[in-house]
Order: structure tokens, then C-alpha cells, then sequence
């Protein structure tokens, strides 16, 4: 299944939704998109999950690698609103309660 | 030995995993497998695939993988094949997850945890010069 992904900035962010299966053969291109939005450095980055139906491990290394960057670049990074496939591999890595979450887009 | 109920054969290519899941996810809903225990071996799965793409085949989409699920009175087994580098012992090793250090994040490093969380056996057998067989065995609930 393919993955969309759409961007729109507010006054205080970038936010990132991804639509479909985050797997190996998609989460290159969230990483992409991620990762050249904090780049910039000069917001922080949500991504909504809210409609994203499967997470693999990939998906997961994606999000903590962008994590990662943010951190380093000292602004924020939060996820919105993820779906319950997508809590539920967080929780089965150990990994959500690294996590800003939060449950509205 | 009898004949496995399912033996599919499919290029290295990821953009091919969704189509495996949905089978996976397909065979196990008509089996009667609980939605919580189908999802985690759909998952494990597709770890497994990716595992072999990845590091077998070095991200090469031309060759073969195949899996095999063979259901008995105790278990559900799926067994994947590839023929590509076989895994070293301590790259397939059975690892717990624990809770993750926020200042020492590692992205990565899940894909087997996630294949032993959701099967009661696992078995990573590599070849002496080529080739990986990962046995996955799902015991059946009454």
C-alpha cells in the first residue's frame, strides 16, 4: 500500500501526516521529508499518525532518527494522534513513552 | 511430510511486503487467530522479510524469498527462505526490549525482537556458505 504524505506549516510548526503503511519500501520517503524539514531548523516537527493503518519497525527507526535530530537541533519533535496500530508497535518497542504524543491534529 | 497449506515465492522487492502481510493477516483471520496475535505475527512477518531484504540480500530487489506456512494440531509454523549472506548467531539472538533511554536513542535493532515477542518457537538456522531458513512457530489457542 502506498504511504501520502502532506506538510503545512503553522505559526509555531511543521506538521507531517502520513496516510497509509509506513513499511521498508515507504518510510524512506517519510524520512526524507522529515528529516529536510528539521533541516531547517527553525520550527518544531509533528507528525500525525492519525491515519496511518500499519508501522513496522522502519517506520519506528524513522520517527527515533527524527527524534534524534531534533533533539540534537534543540527544537521539537511530538507525534499527533497515532493511530492504534501504530501505538500498539510503540508500546510492543518499548518506545512510547520517549515520545511527545499528542491526541489532537 | 505433508503438503504446506501455503508456499508463496516472492521477489526481494519491498514494495511487495504489503501484499505478503495482507496474506499473512488473511490466512491467520481464517484460521480463528485473535486479532492481538494475528497483528504481532503479521508483523514479525514482515520483520522477518525486511530482515532478509536488508541484510541477506544487502537491499537487492531481484531475488527470491519464499515463505511456507505449515499449520499442525499444535502450531502454525511459517518458515522463511532466502539465499543470500547467511546471519551471524549474535545478529538473530533472542534480545528483550526494555524501556529506551531518551539520551541514548538507536534507531533500529527491532525487527528481531518483534519476530520472538509474537511466535512461542523461533529458530534462526543459516547456511554453512549461502542462504538463511527462519522457522516461526505460532502455538494454536483451543
Amino acid at each position: 500500500m502506498a504511504l501520502d504524505i502532506d506538510k503545512r506549516e503553522t505559526d509555531s510548526s511543521w506538521m507531517v501526516k502520513a496516510k497509509g503503511d509506513v513499511d521498508l519500501y515507504t518510510s524512506p520517503a517519510l524520512r526524507g521529508v522529515i528529516l529536510k524539514l528539521l533541516a531547517k531548523g527553525d520550527k518544531a516537527l509533528g507528525v500525525d499518525l492519525s491515519e496511518v493503518l500499519y508501522m513496522d519497525s522502519s517506520g519506528v527507526a524513522t520517527l527515533v532518527e527524527g527524534l534524534k535530530v531534533a533533539n540534537n537541533a534543540k527544537t521539537g519533535f511530538f507525534l499527533t494522534a497515532p493511530s492504534e496500530s501504530v501505538m500498539k508497535v510503540l508500546q510492543l518497542a518499548r518506545l512510547d513513552a520517549v515520545f511527545e504524543i499528542r491526541n489532537s491534529v | 511430510m505433508k503438503r504446506p497449506d501455503l508456499h508463496l515465492e516472492f521477489r526481494s522487492d519491498p514494495k511487495l511486503l504489503s501484499c505478503v502481510r495482507a496474506l499473512t493477516r488473511r490466512y491467520l483471520e481464517d484460521l480463528g487467530v485473535d486479532a492481538e496475535r494475528a497483528g504481532n505475527v503479521v508483523l514479525a512477518v514482515d520483520e522477518a522479510c525486511t530482515n532478509a531484504i536488508r541484510h541477506s540480500y544487502g537491499g537487492r530487489r531481484d531475488r527470491k524469498l519464499a515463505i511456507t506456512i505449515r499449520p499442525n494440531a499444535d502450531f502454525i509454523e511459517f518458515e522463511l527462505c532466502d539465499n543470500g549472506v547467511p546471519a551471524r548467531a549474535d545478529q538473530v539472538m533472542r534480545k528483550e526490549l526494555n524501556p529506551c533511554d531518551p539520551s541514548n536513542l538507536k534507531p533500529g535493532g527491532l525487527g528481531i525482537p518483534f519476530i520472538y515477542k509474537a511466535f512461542d518457537e523461533v529458530a534462526f538456522v543459516p547456511g554453512k556458505a549461502r542462504g538463511n531458513r527462519v522457522r516461526m512457530r505460532l502455538r494454536r489457542q483451543e
